[in-house]
This record gives C-alpha cells, sequence and structure tokens, in this order.
C-alpha cells in the first residue's frame, strides 16, 4: 500500500489554496454511494443517520449520484405512518462487469452486472498449456462476443480468475502489470492487452480465491461474514472469508492445503497425493482390477475410464470399495482442514470441487472429521456444507472482486466525479503506459477482430 | 462421438447411460404412484413432438402418470402461469424447457423451492444451479452441433470467401453454443473466410434478415442457421433471389431432410436425436424420485447428416421412415406418386 501511496502521490498535482468543491464532496458521496451499494442505508432517513450528515448534504450528494447514474430513487418503501419514504437503491444496471475463469483444461467467460449478478455465461474447453496470445486471443474473442450481445451499459471493468496465487499484497487496485502467474506469462502482456482492447481495469484472482468470494455472495456463504472455502480435486486449496472480506495473506497465497504432509496407515506423502481426484482415480482403478469393486470392473470391462467421477458414482451406488476410497480421502482432508477450524473459528465450512458436489460420502468423512477433531466451541454451530455452484461461483467471484475494487474508497474517491472508472489517473497512466510501449515495439501485440 | 462442449456452468458431460434404468428401478417406481407433469417451449415442431413421446414412454414403462403437457408458444408469461399453476398440482416432478432466460428463472425456482423435482432440457436461466434449484440439465451437445455444421460447410466454400451466421437474438443456452462453436471452429481451420454475423429475434425476421445480409455482401458464397425452421425461412429468400449458396444448420427437420436429399441449397447438417432426449429426461426424472443424485448435465452427441446418410439419419432421429420426397431425390423409390 505504501508503493500505491508513492505512486498516488506521483501523479496528483500538488493543490494550493481552497480545495474544490470535486474534493469536498467526493469524500461524502463515497461513503453515501457505498451505504446505498452493500444495502446498509435504503432512505434518506437512514443514510443522514449512518453517515452523520445533514439533509441538505445527502440531498445535494444524492442528486449528484443520481445525475451519474449510480443511484436510483424512483422506488417507493413501505410507509410506516405517514408519506412512504422513496427508496435509495444502487444502480447495479449502471456498469458491467466481464469476467473469465481460467482453467486448467477449461475457459469460463461471462457478464455480470454491478452488484455481480451474473447476465449471461460461456464454458468450453481450453488447455491451458497453449502458448498465451493463443489464450488471450480466445478470451477477447469471446469478450467481444459477449459484449455484441449484452452492449447497452458501458463496461466497469474485467476480472480474471486464473489458477495459481497472484503474487500482489492485499491491494484493491486493478493490475497495472502481467503478474507471472502461470509461465510464459512474464513475458506476453495479458493485462494491458485486455485493458487496451476493452479500455477497462483488469483484476486478476486466484481460482480459489474468486470461488470463495462467489460462495460467500451468491452461493452457501449468502449471509455469513467467516467462511472457509476447500475446493477437492486434482489440486486441493482452501481460501478464507473473514468479517465477510476475503483474507489474502503477505502475499496472495492463502490455503495452499494441498501440500500439508499427511499419513495414512503406513503411508504418507501431501493432502493432494494422498486425498486429491488423481490419487481417488488411481485406487479406483487397483479396486477394479483387483476385483474389489464390481461395479468398477464392470465399467472398466465396458472399456469406459476409471476416472474420480465414476468412483464417486460408485460410492454412490454403494459400491463397498469405491465408499472406502472416498471415505479415506474425506478423513485426511477433514483431519488438515480441522486444524484450520480450531485456529479460524469459521461459522461455515463449504466443500467444493466436483467430487464434493456429486457425492455424499466424501461430504460426510470429512464433516465426521472434522467433528471429531473440532474444539467443542468451534464446532458448536459450525455448519458443513457441499457447494452448489459448480464453476459458476468462480465467475461470479470474480465480478465481485471487480466490484469491490471499483468501489472501494480508495478507488472510487478518484473516479467518482468522472462518473466512469476508466477516468481514474492510475488508469489514464496505464493506457499512456500501453502507447508507449507500442510505439516502441512497433504495436505487435493486436488480437483480431472477430 | 465425444461431446465437445461444457455445460451452462462448465459441467462436464456426463453420458444418458448414466441414468440407465433397470428392472428393478422400474418396479420401485411402479410402487410408488408419482405424478409428472411436463412444461414445453411449443408443441407444433416436430422436435418437441418426438421429444415428448420419448419422455411419456418411458415414463409410462414405470407406471408414472403424466398429470399435464403445457404448450408454452415461446411465451415467457404463459410458461410463469403454467408453472405457479402447477406448484398448485403439487406433481412429484415437472419436466421444464425455459423458454427464456431471467424473465423465467424466479418462476422454474420457486418450482424447487415448493419441494418439486425439476429436471430442465435444452436451457437454464442464469442464476439457477444444479442441485440446489434443479436436478439435471438434459441437452444435445449443442457446442458440438456448430462444429459438425463449420465441418459440413467447409468443403463447399472457396478459399478467401464470405460465410454468413445467422444467429439467435435471445439469450439461450443452446443456439449461443451453437454459434460461438461454429465461429469458432472456422476461426480455427478456416482462417482465411470471412465471417459476417447477423442474428434475428423472432422467427418471422430470420427471412429479412436474411434479405438484408444478402443485399448488403452480394458475394456471400456459405451460409450457416442456428437451427432448421428459420434456415427454411432462409431458403425461402435464396431461392426468390435465384442465389442458392451451400448451406448448413441444426435439427433435421423435415423439410430440412428434403432440402438436404437435394443438396441444394442444404449440403449439411448437425441432428439432435429429440426421441433419446426425451427418454433420458424421463430416465432423470425417475432416478431422480428414486432418490439418486443425478449428473448435473447429461448431453446427447449430435449426428452429422449429409444427402449420403439422411436416410438412415431421418430414421434413427424420428424414428420413422424418410418422407417420400427425400427417398424421390436419392432415387430410392421408382414411381413418383
Amino acid at each position: 500500500m505504501a508503493r500505491m501511496a508513492s505512486v498516488e502521490a506521483d501523479i496528483r498535482p500538488r493543490r494550493k489554496g481552497r480545495p474544490s468543491v470535486a474534493e469536498t464532496a467526493a469524500p461524502s458521496l463515497v461513503d453515501i454511494l457505498n451505504l446505498v451499494r452493500t444495502n446498509r442505508a435504503t432512505t434518506r432517513q437512514e443514510i443522514e443517520r449512518q453517515s452523520e450528515l445533514g439533509r441538505a448534504v445527502v440531498a445535494d450528494r444524492l442528486g449528484t449520484l443520481a445525475e451519474l447514474g449510480l443511484v436510483d430513487e424512483s422506488e417507493l418503501g413501505t410507509a410506516t405512518g405517514g408519506r412512504a419514504p422513496r427508496l435509495v437503491r444502487f444502480a447495479a444496471d449502471r456498469g458491467r462487469i466481464l469476467v473469465a475463469t481460467l482453467d486448467q483444461t477449461a475457459l469460463g467467460v461471462g457478464i455480470a452486472d454491478l452488484a455481480g449478478s451474473l447476465l449471461m455465461e460461456h464454458h468450453e474447453a481450453s488447455e491451458l498449456t497453449q502458448p498465451v496470445p493463443a489464450l488471450a486471443e480466445r478470451l477477447v474473442t469471446l469478450f467481444r462476443w459477449i459484449l455484441e450481445r449484452q452492449a447497452n451499459p458501458p463496461l466497469y471493468g474485467i476480472s480474471i480468475s486464473v489458477p495459481g496465487a497472484v503474487p500482489d499484497g492485499g491491494e484493491v487496485f486493478f493490475q497495472r502489470t502481467t503478474p507471472a502467474v502461470l509461465p510464459g506469462w512474464d513475458s506476453f502482456p495479458l493485462v494491458e492487452t485486455l485493458a487496451a482492447a476493452f479500455d477497462a481495469p483488469v483484476w486478476l484472482r486466484s481460482s480459489v480465491e474468486t470461488m470463495t468470494m462467489g460462495e460467500l455472495h451468491a452461493g452457501a456463504g449468502e449471509g455469513n461474514r467467516t467462511m472457509l472455502f476447500v475446493k477437492v480435486g486434482k489440486r486441493i486449496g482452501a481460501g478464507l472469508a473473514s468479517n465477510g472480506e476475503l483474507f489474502r495473506g503477505a502475499q496472495g497465497a492463502v490455503g495452499l492445503i494441498g501440500s500439508v504432509p499427511v499419513t495414512a496407515g503406513e503411508r504418507s506423502g501431501t493432502l493432494e497425493a494422498m486425498a486429491g481426484s488423481d490419487h481417488i482415480a488411481q485406487e479406483g482403478r487397483l479396486a477394479a482390477e483387483r476385483g474389489l469393486s464390481a461395479v468398477l470392473a464392470d465399467h472398466l470391462r465396458r472399456g469406459g475410464p476409471v476416472t474420480a467421477l465414476e468412483v464417486a458414482q460408485a460410492a454412490q451406488m454403494g459400491d463397498a470399495a469405491a465408499i472406502d476410497i472416498l471415505s479415506q480421502s474425506g478423513r485426511l482432508i477433514g483431519q488438515v482442514v480441522a486444524t484450520l477450524a480450531n485456529m479460524l473459528n469459521p461459522e461455515l465450512i463449504v466443500l467444493s470441487g466436483s467430487i464434493a458436489q456429486t457425492n455424499d460420502i466424501l461430504l460426510a468423512s470429512t464433516r465426521e472429521a472434522i467433528y471429531g477433531a473440532c474444539h467443542p466451541l468451534v464446532s458448536r454451530d459450525l455448519q458443513i456444507v457441499r457447494s452448489q455452484m459448480g464453476s459458476s461461483s468462480g465467475l461470479v467471484g470474480a465480478a465481485i472482486v471487480a466490484a469491490e475494487g471499483l468501489f472501494a474508497p480508495s478507488l472510487l474517491r478518484d473516479w467518482i466525479m468522472a462518473g466512469r472508472p476508466q477516468a481514474h489517473p492510475l488508469f489514464q497512466q496505464l493506457k499512456a503506459q500501453i502507447v508507449d510501449r507500442r510505439t516502441f515495439e512497433g504495436n505487435a501485440v493486436r488480437p483480431p477482430d472477430m | 462421438m465425444a461431446i465437445t462442449g461444457l455445460g451452462p456452468h462448465g459441467e462436464r458431460a456426463s453420458a444418458p447411460e448414466r441414468v440407465l434404468l433397470l428392472p428393478e428401478d422400474m418396479a420401485r417406481a411402479r410402487a410408488s404412484g408419482f405424478r409428472v407433469a411436463v412444461v414445453l417451449h411449443t408443441m407444433a415442431s416436430d422436435w418437441a413432438k418426438q421429444q415428448l413421446s420419448g419422455i411419456v414412454g418411458t415414463l409410462g414403462n414405470c407406471g408414472i402418470a403424466v398429470i399435464e403437457v403445457v404448450d408454452c408458444a415461446f411465451t415467457p408469461d404463459v410458461q410463469i402461469e403454467a408453472l405457479d399453476r402447477l406448484i398448485g398440482e403439487a406433481p412429484d416432478a415437472i419436466i421444464s424447457l425455459p423458454v427464456a432466460n431471467s424473465k423465467v428463472a424466479a418462476a422454474h425456482a420457486r418450482v424447487a423451492a415448493a419441494g418439486i423435482k425439476l429436471v430442465l432440457l435444452d436451457n437454464v436461466p442464469t442464476g439457477l444451479l444444479p442441485g440446489k434449484d434443479y436436478f439435471s440439465l438434459v441437452s444435445a451437445d449443442n457446442f458440438g452441433l456448430g462444429k459438425i455444421a463449420a465441418e459440413g460447410l467447409s468443403p463447399h466454400v472457396p478459399r478467401g470467401a464470405e460465410v454468413g451466421v445467422l444467429g439467435y437474438d435471445a439469450d439461450f443456452f443452446a443456439t449461443n453454443e451453437r454459434e460461438i462453436a461454429f465461429v469458432k471452429w472456422m476461426q480455427v481451420n478456416r482462417p482465411d473466410v470471412n465471417l459476417r454475423i447477423r442474428r434475428f429475434s423472432t422467427l418471422a425476421d430470420a427471412g429479412l434478415t436474411t434479405h438484408a445480409l444478402l443485399a448488403e455482401r452480394p458475394d456471400l458464397a456459405g451460409l450457416f442457421v442456428v437451427w432448421d425452421t428459420p434456415a427454411i425461412a432462409a431458403i425461402e429468400v435464396l431461392r426468390a433471389l435465384d442465389r442458392l449458396i451451400p448451406m448448413v444448420t441444426a435439427d433435421l427437420g423435415r423439410d430440412a431432410a428434403i432440402a438436404l436429399a437435394a443438396h441444394e441449397p442444404l449440403v449439411a447438417i448437425a441432428a439432435q436425436q429429440p426421441f433419446r432426449q426425451g427418454e433420458t429426461a424421463a430416465s432423470i426424472v425417475v432416478s431422480t424420485l428414486l432418490g439418486r443424485l443425478p449428473p448435473a448435465w447429461i448431453a446427447l452427441p449430435g449426428l452429422a447428416v449429409t444427402s449420403a446418410n439422411v436416410v438412415e439419419c431421418f430414421q434413427t432421429v424420428w424414428r420413422m421412415p424418410a418422407p417420400r420426397e427425400v427417398l424421390q431425390k436419392l432415387s430410392l423409390v421408382r414411381t413418383t406418386t
């Protein structure tokens, strides 16, 4: 944040004399907009009470916000004696956020309003190992396609969920460079390409972070403040929402619990290797070959591949060997998560990933291990549920990340008077840098039009 | 054929075999006296009729009563009214094809909230989640259909040609996927081709949109239309202008099969399997009612149809002989009566 402050000081000219109206109005505009946006105040009276601003100031600021199209006062509330109060609503339709999830084997794209509600989504198979320029080109093509279909409100931001920790120290500001999250990203300016192609600021977060935010705002976590999110797949990772916000740690690398060493019987290894979907699939194949699982052996005989999903399905059908495999995975995951729960005291633990979402046994054995190992005070009201959002949680969460970033007071105060986030001086600076680099490099990076 | 697309929330496709019913499942269902309602977008098309017969027949085999079949005539308000009325009827399950996106989302969510098991066909309103708001979606591999159509058209258009794409201007999972897949295949495999994308918002506009596109691009050398009914409207425009350029579409309707057999202007069709899709939807309902968790998305592969295999594909898809015009065009019958 210190680095950020110095950058801001660099770009803002030093002002002398009386502050301008824009300067004095901006802080109260920011406060009022965020009270309305987060539903903490829904009438003028509530805004006056919560913001401790006078009636005239509130009326003036709401007038400005209405002119900017960010609040809407057309709806009437319920009268509690006398005239019905006008409801002050956040105009979530004022702008749009483009979102994407990059996965090892799939690419998801969508568009959301400023409250993070998805309006459209599309997912397709895509190999993350393909060259970054090809990936960027596909992303740009799909984003253009979505904008063609949903063109009306202006674009406010872009937010991408990536399969790796985003090394950016806990700030709400958009990316101004492309971090080396994946191999090849250090040599291709993905963030700059998107910012230039769509004229909008770009946010990046790890997939477990966006899924945590999606689950907290639109899934099982709705209404909770402290939630632990556990994604079980080939990799096992966790995300933490603390006091309603994403906890990002020192390097944005929270929840890499897949590398915790665990022991089961005489074997030991990392949690991922001992309980992840690759392990489940491998154990399932062994059980089929050794004749321990009738269901999986039959599946194998018919030429079907035995993946973790087949093992989960066999367990659901009552196959004893498959039940054993998933129970063992669940127990190991539960042991590790119980340690986290004892430390963090969450209200809710959400288990996500296709196996956890389609199988009751993994959830049951994880629950058993967590409840068994938790302090009575921690487990007293603790709920452990499976996610029901699928890959959508990543898209919804990415939209929430951008919305929270756009309206964070530290960012909002520098664009609110212009009514569009593109007016933020740091974004203008980023665009100027992109133009400079293009001039220097001879316009090498230009995705084709659709 | 492998499924190439992903589900509406990025789900991996499951095969229809995942909900295969065994004799003991049918016996259990028969003993339970379940009641099911079906809500379709239309009953006017061959596709809808075939799908319905797959649903009703399979449910009949399991002793399940179909208490009502609603024709929504593509109208969201009709669908909302029907779903709310059916909630009062309290069937054990409802099979529905959502005719719109956000407009009908809340009504579908009310079905699930009332404890009625919901199975969707072809489309999921944005925001509804499997396992929470509905049990399963069954659809064709629409992404695969778009790809089949592109592969079918490619050999018929010269290098550097202008190719039209006639999409549907509604936020509908099935047609979105077909359009995206067609465009993607062309961009990857035929980067020389220039795609001109236009969209129609109602069936009545399909002909006008085609007309406008041809007026704008007189050099158009190929056309993809997202399903067969608007494709037939486009063919009429092409005929009227005497501009029969190679065309591809999805769905093997009767008129489309005839145009394909003539190899003019249709050169390939990516066909869905509505009867099998209906059977699968019914199997999902039975599995769900028996307490099993069905996969979030079951997809049926598309069939690549050309004039060479149109007769057998027609029989596979529709479970009836190909139209006489098709057989005549292919010289499979001798008389012309």
